[in-house]
């Protein structure tokens, strides 16, 4: 029973790099999404924003399998993944992190990095039983990999801390960290900022424009809607489980009715 | 101390470092809180004595009734108790460990070990209900004579050897990537999943792989025996070897043999020489020995829950930490 991802599908050149058609999520009778459709392009930042309780977080649960859809149907570079479980998503290349920090508290900050990290011989019954030099070639590649990771997010020193003892913004930075060891295609950020200080809020900032730089495709719930007008090459806005809206912020501010529901209240 | 009674502890001691080594792959390093581990441990008792006891119909096996009975050689009992508790982990673990959240699994792996000892005492066409088994042959008693202290020194050698190789499977799995995966997944489930893991598949590996162990340990104990009844297997025995883990360090396999060590083995001991001195009525001591268990956990679990050997703290090649420690060391 191996942990191993499965390899990685052949990129589509064109089109988006995911759609939502017509997601629902109902909880007895509640309508947390309803009726969202939205296309997230590639390469891009693409903002989702709203009140709370708009169902944001809801809906990004649903991209990524933590909660399955009522109705609807999501594509994944053109693939059908709406009955996917969690994990197979995440082998396909879409990687999210969480609302509420969610790093591996006993392990170290270089283990948490290497947990995400795909192909390893040893992350399986199999290649433990095996010994470490079954293993070893692959241990040593992808902790080269991840110290490559800590240097540009400036944890390097960090590396044989306990997750859990990090401060707010670092452990937001290990969970972006631990989300690109996995090699995604698609980042789903929820609300990566919430929490943090404000001097690393402009480092995660600057770290998500590389990223977008390097064509990696976000899509990120965020409340600090300066930081979106930053950030985002596009946004969607959410109300009441249902998509209002969408463009530049700056469109955005100019349609009354979103002004009303959400960016001036 | 007479050889028996040193033999006795050495088997004990060995069958419980067997065992808490499983729980610990299980509880320590994957997160499963397995209340029903003792379920696994009797069913390798009652496989490998079935499989070592002749008929039921056979002359002095008569006075009780079983299935099975098949007269194989050392060392098949063993290996057949080992895949009796693996086997056993199937259904359990696709009952438990695919639905539910991990405090109801922790429940309804309780309520299975109590339903287990309940069905097994009463349904006595199947392992002779609540008389249990007796007379069951020891390993190799064809070839030495198992009334000497050769014999004693034999079993004690097959204990630990069996320990050894549970010892290398168990720090194989715990210090490999595939140990890492399974402490994440301990952590934070669902991060882990969001990682491309599967959490099912692996508490099932990880519950299959200690209920092999776990019914390793049973077939060794009832080979020593040569008796097994569902008063040696009462959900209680589960929460000892759970004491023990939480004391010796979770997570640790020098901490799990520490705890082995310490706990069941140094209780049992602790009460057998109280009990001599004759302290209070005969049932005090044996009760009191459950407060103190209890006790013990609360105290560790408040005052040093990463017990007395933690999980080590891993630190890479390479690492400034790493490099320190080097350098001081050369200078």
């Amino acid at each position: 029973m191996s942990a191993q991802p499965e390899r990685e599908r052949p990129e589509a050149a064109e089109g988006p790099m995911l759609i939502a058609e017509d997601i629902h999520r109902h909880f007895e009778g509640m309508h947390a999404v309803d009726g969202v459709s939205l296309e997230v392009p590639r390469g891009k930042i693409t903002g989702l924003i709203g009140p709370n309780g708009a169902g944001k977080s809801t809906f990004m649960a649903v991209v990524a399998g933590t909660l399955p859809a009522s109705n609807g149907r999501i594509l994944f570079e053109g693939e059908d993944i709406t009955r996917l479980p969690t994990y197979r998503r995440a082998r396909r290349g879409l990687a999210r992190t969480f609302q509420l920090p969610s790093e591996f508290a006993r392990l170290t900050v270089l283990e948490n990095l290497l947990v995400a990290a795909p192909h390893h011989r040893g992350d399986s019954l199999f290649g433990a039983l095996m010994g470490r030099r079954y293993w070893v070639k692959d241990e040593e590649r992808l902790v080269d990999e991840a110290r490559g990771l800590l240097k540009r997010f400036g944890m390097s020193a960090k590396e044989s801390d306990y997750a859990g003892l990090m401060s707010g913004g670092q452990k937001r930075l290990i969970e972006i960290m631990r989300a690109l060891m996995l090699h995604p295609r698609c980042l789903l950020l929820d609300e990566p900022m919430s929490g943090v200080h404000p001097r690393v809020i402009e480092q995660i900032q600057f770290y998500l424009q590389s990223l977008r730089a390097d064509g990696l495709t976000i899509l990120m719930v965020e409340h600090e809607l300066h930081l979106v007008e930053q950030l985002c090459d596009s946004v969607f806005v959410m109300a009441q489980g249902k998509l209002i809206g969408s463009g530049t912020m700056a469109s955005l501010r100019r349609q009354r009715e979103i002004v009303d529901a959400y960016l001036v209240g | 101390m007479n050889t028996y009674y040193a033999a006795n502890l050495l088997i004990y001691a060995g069958v419980d470092i067997i065992a808490v080594l499983a729980l610990n792959l299980q509880f320590g390093v994957s997160g499963i809180v397995n209340f029903s581990f003792i379920v696994f441990q009797a069913a390798g008792a009652y496989a490998a004595a079935v499989l070592s006891m002749p008929p039921h119909t056979a002359a002095d096996y008569s006075f009780q009734v079983y299935v099975g009975g098949y007269q194989l050689p050392f060392p098949i009992p063993w290996i057949g108790g080992a895949l009796a508790g693996a086997l056993l982990a199937i259904p359990v673990g696709l009952v438990v460990l695919r639905k539910l959240r991990s405090d109801y699994q922790a429940i309804a792996l309780l309520v299975t070990s109590i339903i287990a000892n309940t069905v097994i005492n009463n349904a006595r066409p199947f392992l002779n209900g609540a008389a249990g088994l007796a007379l069951v042959p020891q390993p190799l008693e064809n070839q030495v004579d198992t009334g000497t202290d050769n014999y004693l020194y034999l079993y004690i050698g097959l204990t630990a050897v069996c320990v050894g190789l549970v010892w290398f499977l168990a720090a194989r799995i715990v210090n490999s990537p595939y140990g890492r995966t399974l402490r994440a997944m301990r952590e934070h489930e669902l991060a882990a999943t969001a990682l491309g893991k599967n959490p099912v598949a692996l508490k099932m590996t990880m519950f299959i792989v200690g209920g092999a162990i776990a019914g390793l340990s049973g077939a060794i104990l009832v080979g020593f025996l040569t008796v097994w009844a569902p008063s040696t297997w009462l959900y209680p025995e589960t929460i000892i070897l759970f004491a023990a883990l939480i004391v010796g360090g979770r997570g640790n396999n020098l901490g799990a043999i520490l705890g082995a060590l310490l706990v069941p083995v140094g209780f049992e001991e602790v009460t057998r020489q109280l009990i001599r001195m004759n302290i209070g009525p005969p049932n005090l001591i044996p009760a009191l020995e459950w407060v103190a268990i209890g006790l013990f956990i609360l105290g560790f679990l408040w005052f040093r829950p990463e017990g007395v050997r933690p999980e080590p703290h891993r630190i890479f090649e390479g690492s400034p930490e790493a490099e320190l420690v080097e350098h001081v060391r050369t200078a």
